[in-house]
């Protein structure tokens, strides 16, 4: 309904409540006027007006109620309505209560003035003289009526209504009559021929005659006319009364008239006195207070407006306080509060944009570290930052993969701490923290140390960080494994060589084995007995060393082709058992072969693992000769979230020199006196072009186990061991 | 002499009751209530007992006309309503004391006649005397019916001086309205 859109705004209802008051203030102070029509409706006025401020008190009431309440819950707002509140009733009551207490004093010295002794002395006189007047005349009367009853008496019946007329007539009276002693009208006679019965006296003034014998009254007949009656005794045989009544001259009874009536006045307002001031008094306290109330009671409502901007702000700015910056209040006026609200409003506005602007930014700054922190922990190369004190700030993850250590665990600790944890890694950690500590400028170095998949090579570079002061701030330390680079690079310089030795060397071993073989056969029946046994030795020799020299050479071009032609997949026990059938036979020698259960499967060429084996096995019973143990076993691991089959094969031979580890597996190294050396590398050859990684274990062996068996002459237990990683066949 | 009151009237529980008299001393009551079949009509004889109080005695003397109204009506019963009023009239007296004539003057407002007294006491007399005072034709009496009279006094608040009204509302001193006394009217 659109009722509330014809509501009357608030303030012509207070204007409506205020015309009300005041019309009903201004009716019982009219009220109060004696001649006033309004006079009827006194009370009712000031019934109404004590309702009124009653209803007035009751809201004024409940104001003073919820604002002790909001005061006590501590409400925005309410302490500034107190203020505003209690300022202005001390205002408004001030000079109210001012000008209440000189109205009283006024209004009852006032009315006291009307009063006074002379007054009243002067009014009582007045009464006193209109009565000695009228006495005098009544007292005049009598006598004359006493006369006139002497000429009556003992008058026959009959004639007493003649004589009545006369004594009448030279009385002046207005009517005269003869009672019998019982008070039977014996003769009457009266100015107005008219009245036929004559104005008889009641019982009271027949009782005050029969005890005095006469009797004299003023009688008002009328409202406004005075009567003087005479009764006296007739004083003869039978006792009778004359009754006369005189009228009272018009002047006279008019002044008397006006005395009683100033009289009467003057008393009644004397005795009202009191009464007159208190009801004055009510009324002007009835006045004020309405006022007051009423007053009071709009200023609430005004306070209440004004405030309510106040306190719209006072939550708002609290709401902005705890984070809330979509504030938007209400504009109710364009006043002053009106503009504060405004400018609240852009204020918040602006506070939530540059908050937005702030947040998106630090999205952004997120978005960027997350992005870069991706690419670093997809990074190859292993990242570590130092803050200024050289302890760990940031690593990737090629980090934990190089070193084998969860580097991140050990953010806030220096590499040294990490030492402790891994012992094994010491020589590299403290060579990269002496650098940290050293460099003032970026560095490079190739740092090599013994890591759990044999030897590994490290290319680090090291940049010092600056702050723009130029304060030394941390460094970053970027490392790579450069193992396998390094490897490729010599083999890849093996093969070349081996190439072109196979190449320039095999192709005139052919001809000199010709040759050879040619002057054998022409020159051996030529020669003399002794002669041609030399020549036919030499020859024998020179052929036997050009054959080993091709097969030196065939190595090498074996060596320098690459083997991975066709892969398939291979069960790996199966094949070890293959190759062991060929040497099984082979009397001293005991092989312990030692599988995991369930599947040991690789993708790979099996002529190349099997000559990987073959390689393997003849080192092993060259090096243990005719009598010992090889052990091979064959297990599933898994690296890197990769699976590995590894097999293990060891021997318990001489072992390997530990100056010799490192170049093993390069070509042309070997502890025997036989063999081309290139056994070995063609097997890390095969393995890594395989994916997998060959090492000698260097765990098996116990430090210092190798002088020990050298200086004992005993080499044969200590033993070899090497490990080979391949990926697994995955189903 | 007791007033016939609502204890006498057993069969007419349904009009006003009487509240307990309002003070000791002074108030108006009415007694010596009757009903007689006069002529061709039931008329009411009654009594009233003016009491003044002090401060109400003190305002006549002082020149304050007091009035008061005699309200008479008769009602006829009826079981399931309130009762019906078939008569509803009233006397109006004004008393005042007149210092020139040292008499006090009681004026019936009704019919204007006029009446001095010496006394106050005879004065009060003279408006407390209801004489044949008609509350019911004959002819519209119902046998069967249950009827009752009922008289009240009061004194005209509203018509004493203005300053005068707020005590008299107030003050227990003006308190002088008899409640109305009932009595049956039987045939």
């Amino acid at each position: 309904m659109a009722f509330d859109k014809i509501k009357p705004p608030i303030s012509l209802s207070i204007l409506i409540l205020f015309g009300l008051i005041l019309l009903l203030l201004q009716l019982l102070s009219s009220a109060t006027q004696e001649s006033s029509e309004l006079s009827a409706m006194y009370s009712w006025l000031l019934l109404v007006n004590g309702l009124g401020s009653v209803v007035l008190l009751g809201l004024v009431g409940a104001n003073i109620y919820s604002l002790a309440r909001q005061l006590k819950k501590r409400e925005a707002g309410s302490r500034l309505t107190t203020r505003m509140v209690s300022l202005f009733v001390v205002l408004a009551l001030a000079p109210a209560a001012i000008v209440f207490y000189f109205s009283m004093q006024f209004l009852h010295q006032g009315i006291d003035s009307w009063f006074n002794v002379e007054i009243d002395r002067a009014m009582e006189d007045a009464l006193e003289l209109s009565q000695a007047s009228l006495d005098q005349r009544m007292r005049w009367h009598l006598r004359q009526t006493e006369q006139l009853a002497g000429k009556l008496v003992d008058v026959q019946e009959t004639l007493a209504t003649l004589e009545m007329e006369n004594l009448r007539e030279l009385s002046g009276a207005s009517e005269m009559t003869l009672f019998s002693r019982q008070g039977r009208i014996i003769a009457s006679s009266s100015i107005n021929p008219g009245d036929i019965l004559p104005s008889l006296p009641d019982e009271h003034t027949w009782l005050q005659l029969r005890q005095n014998a006469e009797f004299v009254a003023l009688a008002p007949v009328r409202e406004d006319e005075l009567m003087i009656r005479v009764i006296v005794t007739v004083k003869g045989k039978e006792p009778q009364y004359l009754q006369a009544l005189y009228p009272v001259p018009v002047r006279i009874a008019d002044l008397a008239d006006s005395v009683e009536f100033a009289f009467v006045r003057y008393q009644e307002m004397h005795f009202l006195r009191h009464s007159l001031k208190l009801s004055f008094s009510l009324a002007l306290s009835l006045v004020l207070l309405m006022s007051l109330l009423a007053a009071i009671w709009v200023a609430f409502i005004s306070i209440r407006n004004i405030v309510a901007p106040v306190k719209a702000l006072v939550k708002g700015t609290k709401a902005v306080a705890s984070g809330h910056y979509d504030q938007e209040l209400p504009v109710m006026a364009q006043d002053d509060l009106g503009f504060l609200v405004e400018s609240f409003n852009e204020m918040t506005h602006r506070i939530a944009r540059a908050s937005d602007e702030t947040r998106m930014a630090g999205i952004e700054v997120e978005n960027q570290r997350a992005y870069l922190e991706t690419i670093l922990a997809n990074l190859t190369a292993g990242v570590i930052s130092f803050d200024a004190e050289h302890k760990i700030r940031t690593a990737n993850q090629a980090a934990y993969r190089i070193f084998h250590i969860p580097v991140t665990q050990f953010v806030g600790r220096t590499l040294l701490e990490l030492v402790q944890n891994y012992a094994e890694l010491a020589e590299p950690l403290k060579s990269i923290q002496r650098l940290l500590e050293q460099a003032d400028d970026i560095w490079q170095q190739r740092i090599a140390f013994l890591g759990p998949n044999g030897r590994q090579e490290l290319l680090c570079r090291g940049t010092p960080l600056f702050s723009q002061e130029g304060r030394r701030v941390g460094a970053v330390v970027v490392f790579d494994d450069v193992t396998d680079l390094i490897q490729a690079q010599k083999n890849a310089a093996w093969g070349e060589v081996a190439r072109r030795l196979a190449h320039e060397i095999k192709n005139p071993l052919t001809p000199i084995q010709l040759s050879a073989e040619r002057l054998q056969h022409k020159l051996a029946d030529k020669l003399a007995e002794g002669d041609a046994d030399i020549l036919r030795r030499s020859t024998t020799t020179i052929v036997q060393q050009v054959v080993a020299m091709k097969e030196m050479v065939d190595d090498f071009s074996e060596y320098a082709k690459p083997s991975k032609k066709q892969t398939v997949d291979i069960d790996l026990p199966g094949l070890v058992q293959e190759v062991l059938a060929l040497y099984v036979l082979k009397s001293g020698v005991k092989f312990k072969v030692d599988y995991e259960a369930g599947l040991l499967m690789i993708k790979g060429d099996p002529v190349s693992i099997r000559q990987v084996l073959h390689n393997l096995i003849k080192n092993a019973l060259e090096a243990i000769g005719d009598k010992g143990l090889i052990e091979i076993s064959l297990r599933r691991v898994q690296k890197n979230n990769t699976d590995f089959i590894e097999i293990a094969l060891y021997d318990d031979g001489p072992g390997i020199k530990e100056d010799q580890i490192e170049q093993i597996f390069e070509p042309y190294v070997t502890t025997k006196a036989r063999g081309t050396g290139l056994g070995l590398a063609i097997v890390k050859k095969i393995i890594e072009e395989h994916g997998g990684a060959i090492w000698v274990d260097a765990g098996r062996r116990t430090p210092g186990t190798a002088e020990v068996s050298q200086a004992s002459g005993r080499g044969d237990k200590v033993g070899a061991g090497f490990i080979i990683q391949l990926p697994a066949c995955n189903f | 002499m007791p007033a016939l009151t609502h204890a006498d009237t057993p069969g007419l529980n349904a009009v006003e009751r009487p509240a307990l008299s309002v003070a000791e001393g002074f108030g108006v009551r009415v007694k010596n209530a009757e009903i007689m079949l006069q002529g061709d009509s039931y008329a009411l004889f009654a009594d009233i007992d003016y009491r003044l109080s002090a401060r109400a005695m003190e305002a006549l003397e002082n020149g304050v006309p007091l009035y008061w109204d005699i309200h008479i009506k008769t009602l006829q019963h009826r079981d399931y309503f309130w009762d019906q009023t078939l008569v509803n009239a009233g006397l109006r007296y004004r008393i005042q004391y007149h210092a020139l004539l040292n008499m006090y003057r009681v004026r019936n407002e009704g019919d204007g006649d006029l009446y001095n007294f010496s006394t106050l006491s005879a004065a009060l007399d003279s408006m407390a005397a209801i004489r044949d005072f008609r509350v019911l034709e004959r002819s519209a009496y119902v046998p069967g019916k249950r009827y009752a009279v009922g008289i009240k006094v009061t004194l005209d608040r509203d018509a004493l001086p203005l300053p005068l009204r707020p005590i008299a509302y107030t003050n227990p001193q003006w308190y002088l309205s008899s409640d109305w006394t009932l009595w049956p009217l039987t045939k």
